[in-house]
């Protein structure tokens, strides 16, 4: 390994941790968003709205059929997550748990992007960035 | 052993560098091969990074050995073979778009790279920067398909992840090189 090679990774570990280090700052604030600023889940295919669910604390189960596949998701504390679908890469099961403002999940064989923003639309979040 | 990558003369075509044109085809064959069998052997392996689109590029060992021993356009053909066969046996078209744009960028990153800071950067800077690459461009791939930036959420992550397993395929790179270059086969394309 060269001098050059410890530089880099020196510089890419940086730049990742000033991206990561206040996003942990800040999704402690979030948190106490959740009672008074419900957040809805966009489920889109191909581009196209197909459902808007809105994450409640209480468990909904979510299935997408797809013209290429079947995709189920559910939601429960607040969040949504991929429990289940029939893609070959199995890609969009690793996304997890996803529950803040601005996450998403992609199922890229099935064209599918399930997206989380605030329910009064996108206002909300140009006030929480201006706090 | 001299380099023999500049066909000499007009009257050897038929001899020597035809040989040489021969070795070159054989070896993107051999190289395009196991990469697609390093990613079947990747797909199988249940490690889950807690990073949507985190892999260990074990394909790129190829990619970044076809790169030290063969010219560019020959690593090139190398890396479109591979995407469209790993594409056929593990995905469907919709992926291989995001596929080729990922290896396209690791790609040109890895190439430019080796031209401009082969002095100052060993294989496993160079196998860091070009998962990396391979990560952005999926991530540009996805961001204009779906028409959301949203998706660079993941980009810290990746970066992390990305330096770790760019570590072990630059590691195995440096294994790798000498190990084939007591190959008679790659006898002629030595470059020190």
């Amino acid at each position: 390994m060269k001098r050059g090679d410890i530089l880099l990774i020196g510089l890419i570990v940086i730049i990742a941790l000033a991206f990561l280090i206040p996003r942990w700052f800040f999704e402690d604030l979030s948190e106490k968003n959740h009672n008074d600023n419900p957040l809805v889940a966009n489920i889109k295919v191909d581009g196209k709205l197909v459902r808007s669910v809105e994450l409640t604390e209480e468990e909904q189960i979510i299935e997408i059929e797809t013209e290429d596949g079947l995709n189920i998701l559910k939601v429960h504390d607040y969040g949504i997550e991929m429990i289940e679908a029939d893609c070959p890469d199995q890609l969009c099961l690793t996304f997890g748990f996803v529950q803040r403002n601005g996450g998403t999940i992609v199922c890229l064989p099935h064209k599918m992007i399930v997206e989380i923003e605030g329910a009064s639309g996108e206002g909300d979040e140009i006030d929480a960035i201006v706090k | 052993m001299p380099s023999l990558n500049k066909p000499a003369a007009p009257r050897t075509l038929n001899g020597e560098s035809s040989t040489l044109v021969l070795k070159r085809t054989v070896i993107v064959a051999i190289f395009a091969a196991v990469a697609v069998v390093l990613s079947v052997i990747e797909s199988h392996i249940p490690i889950n990074m807690g990073v949507p689109g985190a892999k260990l590029g074990l394909a790129n060992i190829m990619v970044l050995t076809c790169l030290y021993f063969l010219r560019a356009r020959d690593a090139l053909m190398m890396v479109l073979l591979k995407t469209l066969l790993t594409a056929f046996i593990l995905g469907t078209f919709s992926s291989f778009l995001f596929s080729i744009m990922g290896a396209l960028f690791s790609f040109a990153a890895m190439w430019f790279l080796l031209l401009v800071g082969r002095k100052r950067l060993s294989m496993i800077g160079i196998s860091i920067v070009g998962g990396i690459a391979h990560n952005i461009g999926q991530l540009t791939a996805a961001s204009l398909y779906f028409l959301t930036t949203n998706i660079f959420y993941y980009l810290p992550m990746l970066l992390i992840t990305g330096v770790l397993t760019g570590v072990a395929v630059g590691i195995a790179v440096r294994y790798l090189i000498p190990a084939l270059s007591r190959l008679s086969l790659f006898e002629s394309f030595l470059t020190d």
